[in-house]
């Protein structure tokens, strides 16, 4: 008979189950019970949409007002104008064409760095802790840290004596600011492309690794024809927040190094932005130029996936 | 067993002069802090003869890295918790509860998450001075919650998404509503998510500069990292004094990475493989 009996028992504990939840999840249940959800998401929501959504859409139509005796005026496309033709905004956003340029190098040092912490190089965890180090550390640390690396009788310029080798001014030449500024950028940031990839390789599969090995694919083979293909999405992941931290966080560096300068040189739109908005109080202009900044994101952000798609297909 | 190839060895080499390039620049400033300007001036680079810890004292009072220290360390922790709470609650009613519109508001935090500050400043400067926030505590704690809230709970639903229905069923049928379930089962099940998620906003906010510029220039409300900037005004000429403030501002970083490295690379990597 107790064998009988549990078959009975096992079906009904489930059909009761369902009875449960649906008397709870149906029309039935209590008003403060059906509000739940939303009272659990309301905080977040607001703040989100006050704070993050509505300011984007205020500063777009902001951006067709007029500045100080025009203050709120409509003034159509005159603020995008006077950015177009403001040869300082023109530097910035030759600064980014630079770093769209950049990017690739900035994507294969990490690439490549974790490829060899994977294939487990003599110190691999000590080099990976190392790495990722100056990663979490703020622009402003960065930045300050650097300014004394490279001023004319710093280290780096001693470095170059000892070999031979004349000093540069590397933050106040106009030709070479620029490259310092993203060079300290990429060196501070690498660590950050670096882990993700890790976690990448932890995703691969190994047997078709081993399969390569057996076959007696040299390491290049090895990169060119399993890692890459089997990374696409982690490599596409690493490209685009690349894209975006070259692109939003490099204020501070560009607030402690350069200011912007010589000759606004090193200005990115961010800088511009900041500058135009406070100092300058011209904050209809600046946010003209958070639109474009906003606009540029978006292609080269969509314009990387579709080509990283096709491309890494193509493998 | 790991049979280090000789080519293995000979890819450490540049491996290891680029660690050793990624920290001297950091020992270099540590040791420069613990100089006299008049040791500085004579010679940067020897190691320094007696360390001279009276000029992290001197950026610590005069400099006023004091009154920075204690404001950053306010206002990261009251950000890092009202951003756990916020988005744990959020996190969990988008991954568990389905109501009416719960996947537009998810779609609608995606899309947050792809509005840089940069693009929302001057408004949101605006809108903090119209209401009296800017250059308060709550005005630039607020301005962190909202920046990076999208991303807290982005990485809250999906640490979510991976516990069973079962057990929020269970605990339903156990009496708990949905405010019990979030408390008895949620918060305790999202401690290793939380934990993740709570260390990198505590990062992200005490390393912006940007923000608390906006937000809270003044002296008062100064959090360290425009502490430091305005430090180098402040010490042109005495460089060690300006590193030492470096140092102060630096070294809870490091503190903090020795402990939770493993949870940092957690949350920074948490999008890169799904989603």
């Amino acid at each position: 008979v107790p064998i009988g009996d549990s078959p009975v028992l096992v079906r009904s504990a489930p059909a009761g189950r369902t009875s449960r939840t649906k008397a709870t999840g149906g029309a039935g249940r209590p008003y403060g019970e059906r509000l739940a959800p939303f009272v659990l998401i309301a905080p977040a929501l607001l703040i989100i949409l006050v704070f993050r959504l509505w300011p984007l859409l205020l500063g777009v139509n902001f951006s067709f007002t007029g500045d100080g005796d025009q203050n709120g005026a409509p003034v159509g496309l005159s603020n995008y104008a006077e950015l177009f033709h403001d040869p300082v905004f023109r530097l910035a956003l030759r600064n980014v064409g630079l770093l769209v340029l950049l990017l690739p190098v900035a994507v294969a040092i990490p690439g490549l760095l974790a490829t060899f912490i994977f294939l487990r190089v003599p110190g691999n965890r000590f080099f990976r802790s190392v790495y990722f180090f100056p990663a979490v550390l703020s622009p402003v640390i960065i930045g300050a840290i650097f300014n004394l690396q490279l001023s004319v009788d710093g280290p780096l310029n001693a470095a170059l004596g000892a070999v031979g080798l004349g000093s540069v001014d590397w933050l106040g030449d106009s030709s070479v600011a620029i490259f310092s500024v993203v060079g300290v950028h990429i060196w501070a940031t690498f660590g950050m492309g670096l882990v993700v990839f890790l976690s990448g390789f932890a995703t691969l599969d190994s047997t078709l690794l081993d399969a390569a090995r057996v076959d007696g694919a040299s390491t290049p083979q090895v990169i060119r024809h399993v890692i890459v293909p089997g990374l696409s999405r982690t490599i596409q992941f690493v490209f685009v927040t690349t894209m975006i931290g070259m692109l939003t966080s490099m204020f501070g560096l560009l607030f402690v190094m350069t200011g912007g300068g010589p000759g606004g040189s090193t200005y990115l739109p961010e800088y511009y932005i900041w500058i135009q908005q406070g100092q300058m109080n011209r904050p209809a202009l600046a946010s003209a130029a958070s639109t474009v900044l906003f606009l540029v994101m978006l292609v080269v952000g969509l314009a990387q996936i579709a080509l990283l798609r096709r491309g890494l297909k193509e493998d | 067993m790991r049979g280090a190839r000789p080519s293995k060895w000979v890819i450490a080499v540049p491996m290891a002069a680029l660690a050793i390039a990624t920290i001297y620049p950091m020992l270099f400033t540590a040791n420069v802090a613990m100089k006299t300007p008049r040791e500085y001036i004579l010679d940067r680079f020897s190691l320094t003869s007696s360390p001279h810890w009276e000029n992290i004292g001197t950026a610590w009072t005069s400099g006023g890295m004091a009154r920075y220290f204690v404001n950053s360390v306010v206002i990261v922790a009251a950000a890092v918790v009202l951003l756990l709470l916020f988005g744990s609650m959020a996190g969990f009613a988008m991954s568990h509860v389905r109501f009416r519109g719960s996947r537009v508001l998810f779609l609608a935090c995606l899309a947050a998450l792809f509005v840089p500050f940069q693009v929302i400043m001057v408004p949101l400067v605006r809108t903090m001075a119209d209401t009296g926030l800017i250059d308060t505590y709550p005005g630039l704690i607020l301005a962190y919650v909202a920046q990076f809230l999208p991303f807290t709970i982005y990485l809250m639903t999906s640490y979510y998404g991976r516990i069973p229905r079962e057990i929020v069923d269970a605990a339903r049928i156990d009496g708990n509503n949905l405010y019990g379930v979030y408390r008895r089962i949620m918060l305790p099940l999202g401690r290793p998510a939380l934990l993740s998620v709570g260390v990198l906003n505590a990062l992200f906010c005490w390393n912006d500069v940007l923000i608390a510029l906006l937000m809270a220039p003044s002296a008062e409300h100064r959090t360290l990292m425009v502490g430091v900037t305005s430090l180098r005004g402040q010490y042109t000429a005495d460089v060690p004094t300006f590193a030492s403030g470096v140092l102060i501002a630096a070294v809870p970083v490091l503190v903090i990475y020795l402990f939770l490295q493993r949870q940092i690379a957690d949350g920074v990597t948490a999008g890169s493989t799904k989603g």
